[in-house]
């Protein structure tokens, strides 16, 4: 059983984001006050930039497990969807879901007041397994709620050719067509246009940002890494643009002032796959020893630039590309990735997190690990967790392991 | 000695599967593997190659261990670790049909461990629809581009002729399978899965004469096998007939099987399209699905009518450990069962045996509660 923990955070724009977190909750409630169709759709497909150009509301089911760990809710959740036989082997965000779905979703303990609940569901063939069935799930529990059955090809990024991309586009426009039929809003193309303006801008920003912890030393870690949210749930709107604006001026001053993470930085680690949401204070345990978390995989996701010159085709490609980059990318691809991103940052040495809730990021981590070794000679650390369950990790294990790489990193250092 | 020598073929092809590729191969035939029933064999075959579904073992994975983690299906794992023991190098390439997280990503690792072999993994489409149609169109155009640059060759009139193979051999089977559910089959379901294992594993030509000889047999056998209670067995990969035979052992009756190395490959055995290329992604479109590529509310109506169909009165699902698409639709399948008032038993198959004791004892419990 692993213990729970918050992370550390230094920023001040990171602590503001408690508020930018209650606020986008507090708009989808608005929204289903006042009659503004709210939707359900997994993160990264496309749909948020729409959303937000035909004033819908957009929610990210999957994005309220992180919350739902953080408060510590989600052990109750597995125990609803275990009883209903939602078996132990199953996707934690998969289980977390069910179970809140199917408990008192908006009752009086359950923090920023849950999530109200969708009027249409954006229900995905494609994407990874349990994110596809977490949908049609809730297709049984919301009955009421229009379903738009989507589908997006399931094709490594170097493998795309323009087929992948024409069905995409028209799975783009197929799903314009059904929100403009379900909500009887017109889509105004020049705001579209300008939403993906909006997006390209946050991911332009989350690329400084992310540029910026290559300093020595880092001005950011892992730790602060809850600023992803506005990258989930606020891609296309004006309020990311400029939260990740006043991020990237604090890290950017930090940076130019020489301040880093800890005071005395002296080992720089990579993470790989998802974080241990009901324990992000794990990042913080490095520092104590002197390591800082400076790169990680999932962070990438966010990377990819939207051409808003023909909106259709950059959502098409956007969806094409994120889905590629959690469910199907090739180990090749992801090996060029992290060496880069190891070289780029300088790292000392990588973690990876064998994730029993994420096969896709999971399988091929052998593979990424003996390339680090042998074409970079960094050395790395398997840790056995999960993203969400915290019966699969055992904090007394991570120590162990985490303290015996650290003191090997700092003697190489040292040696 | 099986009391059907028309039999006896079968089982060997699958016991010698390995030797008799490895003698093909050195005659010059060229070999690509597939994990999921989905991939388009036809097409494959048509191309000039000889499809084989990729087999699994029991017993421990020890080398693929190094290389995957231990909560993924055994199935590929043990493919894996077959083909880290050499089991596999008559291969020329693996084709498969996108369907599952794990399937995915371990095509991914052989792609990696094997760079000599050429791996396409074709991104099916979930939805049917004019566009999908006309999207799929296009992947198997560009699988049989993979495959000419393998060094294969196509035409129309391959494909045409390949098609009529295999639809053939598949109206065999699924006629075999529906004698089964009516209880006319004379044969037992772990021999009617023994026939399935080898139409996975050797040239369909050679195939459909071993399975018109079978037919030929069972047509003039008086034997009648012991009634049985009738049930469904649901899941995945079910490459070993033991399990079948434990099932059948307890007074219980396999009568149909919604299986991807079952009925699911089976069904439908052929489709119409303008083309024959256009007939292989109908016939893809048509399937009976897998839940890795379909909805509950689509494949539970499914289920309820092969259970009415065949007479079935209980349900045992096989899965492979680990399994998500089926884990996922578990519950509401179950729960759909239940409504209609037919019991249901899960077993997951770990592929590492030590299985066997806890599944009779399961096994047994059931058949008492449907009256077996």
């Amino acid at each position: 059983m692993g213990s729970t923990g918050k992370s550390k955070k230094r920023l001040s724009t990171a602590r503001e984001l408690t508020r930018v977190v209650t606020d986008y909750y507090l708009e989808c409630h608005r929204a289903r006050a006042e009659g503004r169709p709210v939707g359900w759709m997994p993160p990264m497909n496309g749909g948020i930039e729409i959303f937000y150009a035909m004033d819908l509301q957009p929610v990210f089911p999957e994005n309220w497990s992180p919350v739902c760990a953080a408060f510590s809710l989600a052990p109750g959740h597995f125990e609803i969807s275990e009883g209903m036989g939602y078996s132990r082997d199953l996707c934690g965000y998969l289980r977390n879901i069910v179970g809140y779905v199917h408990s008192d979703m908006n009752g009086p303990g359950v923090p920023l007041g849950g999530l109200p609940e969708p009027d249409m569901l954006m229900s995905f063939g494609g994407g990874c397994v349990p994110a596809m069935k977490i949908f049609q799930i809730l297709e049984s529990r919301f009955p009421r709620a229009k379903v738009f059955r989507a589908d997006v090809p399931q094709v490594a990024c170097e493998d795309i050719r323009e087929h992948h991309v024409d069905y995409a586009v028209s799975e783009i426009h197929r799903l314009i067509e059904f929100l403009e039929r379900t909500t009887g809003r017109k889509l105004d193309q020049e705001r579209l246009h300008r939403t993906v303006e909006l997006s390209d801008a946050a991911c332009r920003l989350w690329d400084e940002i992310m540029s910026l912890r290559r300093c020595r030393p880092a001005p950011i870690s892992a730790s602060e890494i809850g600023i992803m949210f506005v990258m989930v749930t606020r891609q296309g709107t004006q309020t990311a643009v400029d939260f990740l604006t006043r991020v990237r001026d604090e890290v950017a001053e930090r940076a130019e002032q020489g301040i880093g993470v800890i005071e005395d930085e002296l080992v720089r680690l990579f993470w790989d796959n998802i974080p241990l949401w009901y324990n992000m204070g794990l990042f913080n345990e490095f520092e104590g020893l002197g390591g800082v978390v400076v790169a990680e995989t999932y962070s990438a996701a966010w990377s990819l630039r939207l051409d808003a010159s023909d909106p259709g085709r950059a959502l098409a490609l956007k969806r094409l590309m994120s889905y590629s980059l959690v469910s199907c990318l090739s180990i090749e691809r992801r090996k060029e990735m992290v060496l880069k991103a190891c070289r780029d940052y300088g790292i000392d040495g990588a973690v990876f997190h064998r994730n029993k809730s994420c096969v896709p990021i999971t399988l091929g981590q052998d593979e990424i690990i003996r390339a680090l070794d042998e074409e970079l000679g960094i050395p790395s650390v398997t840790i056995d967790a999960d993203h969400m369950d915290s019966r699969n990790f055992s904090h007394a294990q991570f120590k162990a392991r985490t303290d015996a790489f650290m003191e090997m990193l700092l003697a190489r250092k040292n040696g | 000695m099986h009391p059907h020598a028309a039999m006896e073929p079968f089982l060997e092809a699958v016991q010698y599967r390995r030797q008799r590729l490895e003698g093909a191969v050195s005659r010059g035939e060229k070999v690509i593997g597939y994990f999921c029933t989905y991939t388009p064999v036809e097409l494959i075959h048509a191309c000039g190659f000889l499809p084989v579904r990729i087999w699994a073992r029991t017993g421990p994975a020890e080398k693929a261990c190094a290389q995957v983690p231990g909560f993924i299906c055994p199935y590929m794992q043990l493919s894996l670790e077959n083909a880290l023991s050499g089991e596999f190098l008559f291969l020329s390439g693996v084709v498969q049909a996108y369907t599952c997280d794990v399937a995915c990503g371990c095509v991914n690792i052989w792609k990696a461990t094997f760079p000599d072999l050429l791996v396409h993994s074709i991104p099916l489409p979930y939805n049917v629809s004019p566009e999908a149609g006309a999207y799929l169109r296009s992947c198997l155009e560009e699988t049989v581009e993979k495959l000419v640059s393998a060094g294969g060759t196509y035409s129309d009139e391959a494909l045409a002729e390949s098609l009529d193979l295999y639809g053939r051999i598949r109206g065999i089977l699924s006629a075999l399978h529906e004698q089964r559910a009516q209880g006319t089959l004379a044969m037992t379901s772990a021999d009617l899965n023994v026939v399935a294992q080898a139409f996975f594993a050797m040239d369909p030509v050679h195939y459909l004469m071993m399975l018109e000889r079978l037919v030929a047999d069972l047509n003039s056998c008086r034997s009648i096998l012991a009634p049985g209670i009738p049930v469904l067995v649901s899941g995945s990969v079910v490459e070993d007939a033991g399990i079948i035979s434990l099932v059948e052992a307890l007074g219980l009756r396999v009568a149909a099987d919604d299986l991807c190395t079952g009925l699911r490959a089976f069904t439908p055995a052929s489709a119409a399209g303008q083309n024959p290329l256009e007939q292989v992604g109908n016939r893809i479109m048509k399937r009976f699905p897998c839940p890795a590529r379909s909805r509950q509310s689509q494949r539970i109506p499914l289920v309820l009518d092969l259970v009415k169909s065949s007479g079935a009165q209980g349900v045992i699902f096989l899965f492979q450990k680990f399994c998500t698409p089926h884990l996922a639709d578990y519950p509401a399948v179950c729960g759909a069962l239940k409504d209609a008032g037919i019991p249901s038993i899960l077993l997951e198959l770990d592929g590492n045996a030590g299985m066997e004791a806890q599944a009779l004892t399961r096994l047994e419990t059931f058949a008492g509660m449907v009256g077996a």
